[in-house]
């Protein structure tokens, strides 16, 4: 147990802190104005779209997104944006989307492909309008 | 030198690329990300903290749970399994890739494609090692209502699939 966790450790401390290099180094390209002229020039649907394609299209194993949604919410990016890019990341990825072909043929990885795309929007949307 | 590159895992492939990404826009930065990183560093503390804690919940669940554990809850191959089949993905501890061993074992006995997709659905959403990041940053009411929406989508994500499937049935 002990190796195992250890190995662990240093695998997801690794990736975690370069995670959060490049979420601060990144984070110093944006400032409240970049974010204000987001907010007012993109409706928030808009936004929750944005935030799950690019949610989709990130590569990455899931604890690397938790240091950029910290930078963003300190930001005041809204949850459901937040909600948006944490589910986007991880519903369907590309490397996924190329295995589950293989196991299970090109239909069931498009369909939940769309299906994760309508899905996150909706919660999305509903996180805005109940928490935002 | 590429074949010592193939050779690493890739979480750690993952990292030197964020790294020399991070390299690559801290030249053209008009800020010092040395100054950054000193200013952040009670974000970086906190998530390192919550990060070995992550592990330590990861590492205990993958012991005493074995992912195939629930492998035979999801036998009963019927759509209200969808509420099931999706709390067994919240609950599944590990990586989407370990779970695809089990759900072609699942596919290969029959189980429906949408309780499949309920599934990976909740399985990739959520996860037990998530809990300390999302309390420790985001605090114990969006962890609720996370469990709450994930659960949620989840169910959604199934039924959808299976009304999907009537106009654009799977490939037998």
């Amino acid at each position: 147990m002990i190796p195992y966790f250890l190995t662990q450790l240093w695998k997801t401390v690794f990736l975690v802190s370069a995670g959060l290099l490049f979420a601060l180094t990144l984070g110093s390209y944006v400032d409240n104005s970049l974010i204000e002229s987001i907010k007012q020039n993109i409706n928030i649907p808009m936004q929750i779209l944005y935030a799950e394609l690019i949610g989709f299209v990130s590569p990455g194993p899931r604890y690397i997104l938790y240091p950029i949604l910290a930078t963003l919410r300190d930001y005041g990016i809204g949850t459901g944006v937040i909600i948006a890019l944490l589910s986007g990341h991880v519903l369907i990825e590309p490397s996924t989307f190329f295995v589950e072909v293989g196991f299970f043929g090109y239909r069931f990885p498009l369909k939940r492909f769309l299906i994760s795309l309508l899905v996150t929007f909706f919660a999305g949307l509903l996180t805005t309008f109940i928490i935002d | 030198m590429l074949e010592r590159l193939k050779k690493l895992s890739p979480e750690v492939k993952v990292g030197i690329s964020l790294i020399v990404l991070s390299i690559i826009l801290s030249i053209y930065s008009d800020k010092n990300i040395v100054h950054v990183l000193q200013q952040n560093r009670g974000l970086i503390i906190k998530i390192l903290l919550l990060t070995m804690l992550a592990v330590c919940i990861a590492t205990i669940v993958h012991f005493l749970i074995p992912p195939d554990y629930f492998k035979k809850y999801l036998k009963q191959n019927k759509l209200i399994y969808l509420v099931s089949a999706s709390v067994l993905g919240i609950l599944t501890p590990g990586p989407v890739y370990a779970i695809y061993p089990i759900v072609v074992i699942l596919k290969k006995e029959g189980i429906n494609n949408s309780i499949l997709v309920s599934y990976i659905t909740g399985q990739t959403i959520f996860g037990p090692a998530r809990i300390p990041f999302e309390i420790g940053l985001f605090g114990m009411n969006f962890f609720i209502y996370r469990i709450v929406l994930s659960l949620v989508m989840a169910i959604c994500a199934g039924l959808l699939y299976s009304w999907l499937s009537k106009v654009f049935p799977d490939k037998k």
